[in-house]
């Protein structure tokens, strides 16, 4: 690892100003966990690197507005938002994801904006948020934009941020009644990074499915929706058959490759199996009242 | 010497470095600098087989900062003959001509600052001829690939003086077993099984990477290292060097564990040349990506028949083992031979051939690793048993306890069993798993099964332990042996056995860091040979130093039998608080060298080790996904020295092979290791422990062992991996022969048999 330069700005608008649309030498840094691995094996190597971890406070909160929309920080950690009572509130699938993302150690450091900005394939809130039809508040030295979670990722470590954009805050809509679950599967250690996450989010109409959103990080390129699977299970009766539908779509649509965690064909599986078990999960819910 | 009551053998003490490991303040030698040192950093060939053709430094000799630029021609102008290794001198400090494995270090820059160092190895330039390379064992019997033009046996072990190697193959060693006529047994069989097993190539991941410090200047070279093995690193320094062993020292720390990564030569010799070229100390420490190059674990391939009788009596075996030892022998010919010769099992079996070969390819070096050989060997020859039992309709315990080796037989190797429990270890599992108690199968798709593996080990043989045990004026004591406490807890057991037999405060015992100035000659720290040996040298210098206090006591008029406290004695003998009483010993235990033709020895081995696993999982029969849900591991570890310390040795075995069987795989594609991380090598983590293990030992005595003890470091590893493939084998009827098991294998083999087989991609 090359020595680099550090900035600790106080303010996000100072951190912006020190981005440099053309430098790709100069990145911000906020829990460093990505940051360092990719500069441990020189994948990375900064000159500069803005460290957020001075920018005003509320950059690292979580709180819900009068509509009951949830805000989260960008400099939130991910331990802080499990520990959240607001977000299990609005959103429990948040905290459940969380207990088994990485460990507590990682959880303690990495932030929402890191991970999101990350654009690694292999995390496990990408779907999870995108499920829930969450969207992210981005600063740039021209002024603020809003963008959709399901939109921000581009490709392997790409996304739609540019160089000198940093993520303010996330936003998770008011859930209403609507109900969501994760499935993640490792197929290395329990601890490793996913092979597979499924992020289910449906509207129940009694024994119906009303409307839903379905996402899958891990196994595809990047984290995306999976409208197919959305399509079979819209109102569709929460029956057998339709999970397997749902399955069935799911492993149709998604596109998926063979690497260190699993061939192709075997990953195909785990997504025909684990979106119908997402889905089996949030009819037991519906029926058991627990969310 | 067995039995009778003892005051501090046999009890849970707490370990001695416990709290200053726990509180951060244990002092390891990765943490060590010294005034005016320079950081090294290697240069690796990228390529796994090829020759140098020339290596421009100009540029990373150019960077400010850079002290020196070294190849192994500048290490070969100070050292002539730049080679090492423990059976053969095949291994250049810095590639010499030609690169045999990808990782392999090619040249070195010295830098004050350990980025620069980095940055500037990057910038040095290697132009290769890339050469054809091999990396199956199986393979490299007969390839044209020829890892090494020539092999230059080391002669330096009592047990591996016959090593020649076979010029113009890759063949550095080949051990044969006679014993019986197996053919004959075969011709005569009733029912006749044949398989092929195989493992994958993982590493120790001790958390303290490899690293040594050398300091040469004039005549002496001191290097502090974190090795399991001072006295070998001195001897083979020295050797190097054309110096007496009195002008080499070796000091070590605790270290942060080793598993058998950190035996014989590793960073020494480079940093040692390093220091001689650059006339300033020199620190080489590698990262944890860099173990990956530097020493593994055997990847192996076993072909495994049986001759059975129509009672159900295993009448005949034969082995065939191919050992991937890598592009450097290390120890791996010893894993061949020892390990080699117990490859038919811990069964009473009249007729076994066994072929065992260790073979050079373009890997990473292989050499020893927890368990030696033994795990994979295990692995074979559980799962063949399970098999051939299930096939023929019989209980798998009920099969193996009519085949057990017993006491008073001869195993294989012609040497009689005594003190090997095999049997009550086996009964052991199958109590503790209610063995014959209806099981839950499960249902829908989580099926549950359970099974059973046992295995055993012949310690290594013949070596020697030294120690010396001083008994100062105050009554206190210091012991002073070259055993090297890695995280095993050794340096308890020796206090403990020293504070025995003086009938001292275990909290008045000292137990010095190795450090070759000091503490006396020791084979090394492996092998689970510590407490046997060391412990039996111990007790015999406690022993000396007693006697001496006791012929001091008459000479001052004590009478005998005399309580008097020692401060008491010494003031009588010296009129002061003064002198010291120094006790020392030397022990080898009794040993008769194999017959190079048949392998037989009538004494092949001081102790046997033995170890048995019992796991219950469950299937997900839609992923393949296992959970273990229970690991039951029992050993015969003889009485132990300190049962809880012996307790976490097994657990801490079982867990490491665990890891091994499922998650952990070193990775090669087109001749690249595309995971050394442990980001991508997966050790396990708190998650992937069973729900419930339990650890345990049988009540046993090794009669010729330090109070009825003999070593425990290795037996928790050896029944894990068939355990676990013959639990899947009775949850869902399909069988992995290759490890690791994963969920993906065990998926594919569920679709294969429903025949359904899974696609490639
Ligand atoms: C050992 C380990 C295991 C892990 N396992 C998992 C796992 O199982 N599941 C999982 O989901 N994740 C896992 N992670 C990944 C972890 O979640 C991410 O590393 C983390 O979320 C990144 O957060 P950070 O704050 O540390 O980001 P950093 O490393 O600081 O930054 C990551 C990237 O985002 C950029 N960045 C940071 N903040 C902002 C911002 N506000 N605006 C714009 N750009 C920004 C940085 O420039 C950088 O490019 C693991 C990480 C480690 C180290």
């Amino acid at each position: 690892m090359s020595p680099f330069e550090l900035s600790e700005p106080q303010t996000l608008q100072d951190a912006v100003a020190m981005l440099d649309a053309s430098d790709t030498g100069i990145r911000p840094i906020a829990g460093g966990t990505a940051v360092m691995l990719m500069m441990k094996t020189g994948i990375f190597q900064p000159d500069r690197l803005i460290s957020l971890r001075g920018i005003e406070s509320r950059y690292s909160e979580v709180s819900v507005d009068d509509a009951g929309d949830l805000h989260i920080g960008a400099m939130t950690p991910l331990r802080r938002l499990e520990k959240s009572e607001e977000a299990a509130q609005a959103a429990p699938v948040i905290r459940r994801a969380l207990r088994r993302l990485s460990n507590v150690r990682v959880r303690n450091v990495a932030t929402l904006g890191g991970h999101l900005a990350h654009g690694d394939p292999h995390l496990d809130l990408p779907p999870v948020l995108i499920a829930l039809g969450a969207r992210a508040l981005i600063v740039g030295a021209s002024g603020e934009r809003v963008i959709e979670i399901e939109d921000l990722f581009r490709g392997y470590l790409e996304t739609a941020l540019a160089p000198d954009e940093l993520i303010a805050e996330v936003v998770v809509p008011a859930q209403g009644t609507r109900r969501a679950t994760y499935m993640k599967h490792t197929t290395r250690s329990a601890d490793d990074w996913p092979a597979l996450g499924i992020a289910v989010s449906l509207e129940l109409n009694g024994d119906e499915v009303g409307s839903a959103r379905v996402a899958i990080g891990a196994a595809t390129d990047t984290p995306r929706r999976l409208k197919s699977v959305e399509a079979a299970l819209a109102g569709k009766a929460l029956a057998d058959e339709t999970m397997q539908a749902a399955g069935d779509a799911a492993a149709a649509e998604a596109e998926v490759h063979s690497d260190a965690r699993g061939s192709a064909a075997y990953k195909r599986e785990l997504i025909r199996v684990f979106t119908r078990r997402a889905v089996r999960q949030i009819m037991e819910m519906g029926t058991g009242g627990a969310v | 010497m067995a039995g009778g009551s003892t005051t501090t053998v046999g009890h849970s003490y707490p370990r001695m470095e416990g709290r200053a490991k726990v509180t951060g303040r244990a002092e390891y030698i990765y943490n060590m600098r010294l005034p005016s040192m320079l950081h090294a950093k290697v240069h690796r060939s990228p390529i796994s087989h090829g020759r140098i053709l020339s290596i421009d430094t100009s540029e990373a000799s150019a960077m400010p900062g850079v002290h020196h630029v070294i190849t192994g021609e500048d290490v070969k102008k100070v050292l002539p003959e730049p080679y090492y290794g423990p059976a053969f001198h095949d291994q250049p400090i810095l590639a010499l001509d030609k690169v045999r494995h990808f990782g392999e270090p090619v040249a070195v820059v010295l830098a004050t600052d350990p980025h620069i160092a980095e940055t500037a190895a990057q910038r040095i330039v290697v132009d290769y001829e890339e050469l054809p390379a091999v990396f199956d064992e199986v393979e490299a019997l007969t390839s044209d690939v020829i890892v090494h033009e020539e092999l230059k046996p080391a002669g330096t072990f009592a047990d591996l003086k016959h090593l020649a190697g076979k010029r113009d193959t890759n063949i550095a060693l080949d051990y044969h077993l006679q014993h019986g006529d197996a053919d004959k047994a075969f011709a005569d069989a009733e029912h006749v099984f044949e398989h092929t097993f195989r493992t994958q190539q993982t590493m120790h991941t001790p958390f303290e990477p490899m690293v040594a410090l050398a300091d040469v200047r004039n005549d002496h070279a001191t290097v502090y290292s974190s090795t399991q093995g001072p006295s070998f690193v001195r001897f083979e320094l020295a050797r190097l060097l054309g110096w007496p062993e009195s002008n080499v020292r070796i000091k070590t720390a605790h270290l942060g564990g080793g598993f058998g990564a950190k035996v014989y030569v590793k960073v020494e010799a480079l940093a040692m040349a390093l220091s001689l070229i650059a006339h300033r100390p020199v620190r080489v420490a590698l990262t944890m990506e860099e173990q990956f190059y530097t020493i593994t674990k055997h990847p192996s391939t076993f072909r495994i028949q049986s001759a059975v009788d129509k009672d159900g009596k295993v009448i005949g075996r034969k082995c065939e083992v191919w050992w991937n030892g890598g592009a450097y022998a290390d120890i791996g010919p010893r894993v061949t031979q020892k390990s080699g010769f117990t490859a038919a099992g811990p069964y009473d079996i009249d007729n076994v051939a066994i072929d065992s070969y260790a073979l050079y390819t373009n890997r990473p070096p292989a050499g020893a690793l927890r368990g030696f050989g033994i795990p994979q060997l295990v692995w074979a020859y559980e799962s063949h048993t399970d098999i051939i039992a299930r096939e023929l309709g019989i209980d798998p315990i009920a099969f193996r306890k009519q085949n057990i080796l017993r006491n008073g037989r001869p195993q294989a190797v012609g040497t009689i069993v005594k003190d090997g429990e095999f049997e009550a270890v086996l009964d052991g599992v199958a109590e503790r798993m209610n063995w014959n108690r209806p099981f839950d199968k499960g249902s829908g798709t989580k099926l549950r099964g359970r099974g059973v593996g046992l295995g055993f080990k012949a310690s290594i043989s013949p070596t020697t332990s030294s120690a010396i045990v001083s008994v100062n004026a105050d009554g206190s004591c210091i012991v002073y042996c070259s055993t090297v406490d890695m995280g095993q807890g050794s340096d308890t057991a020796m206090a403990q056995i020293a504070s025995e037999v003086l009938d001292i405060p275990i909290e008045k015992i000292r137990v010095v860091n190795p450090d070759t100035d000091v503490t006396p000659y020791d084979m090394s720290t492996l092998g689970s040979r510590s407490t046997f040996h060391m412990g039996h040298a111990v007790r015999l210098a406690a022993g000396d130093a007693r006697d001496k206090l006791h012929a001091m006591a008459e000479e001052v008029g004590m009478p005998e039998g005399s309580n008097a406290p020692l401060p008491e004695l010494f003031i009588r003998k010296f009129g002061m608080r003064a002198g010291a009483i120094v006790g020392s010993a030397n022990y080898i235990p009794e040993f008769s060298p194999p017959n190079y033709d048949t392998g037989q020895s009538t004494n092949a081995t001081p102790f046997w080790m033995i170890g048995a696993t019992g796991a219950e999982v469950e299937v997900d029969t839609e992923t393949g996904q296992l959970t273990i849900l229970r690991l039951v591991n029992v050993c015969d570890i003889g009485t132990p020295i300190n049962p809880i310390v012996v307790e976490t040795q097994i657990s801490g075995a079982a867990v490491m092979q665990l890891g091994f069987t499922l998650t952990e795989n070193m990775v090669i594609e087109n001749g690249q290791l595309t995971n050394p991380s442990l980001a991508d090598y997966k050790i396990p983590g708190f998650f992937d422990m069973p729900d419930t293990m339990e650890n345990g030992y049988i009540d046993a005595v090794q009669e010729n062992g330090p109070f009825g003890a003999k070593g425990a470091g290795e037996s928790g590893t050896f029944g894990v991996s068939p355990a676990i493939a013959n639990a899947i084998d009775d949850a869902v009827g399909v069988r992995i022969s290759e490890m690791p098991i994963t969920a993906e294998a065990v998926f594919r083999a569920l679709r294969e048999k429903q025949g359904k087989p899974l696609e490639e991609n």
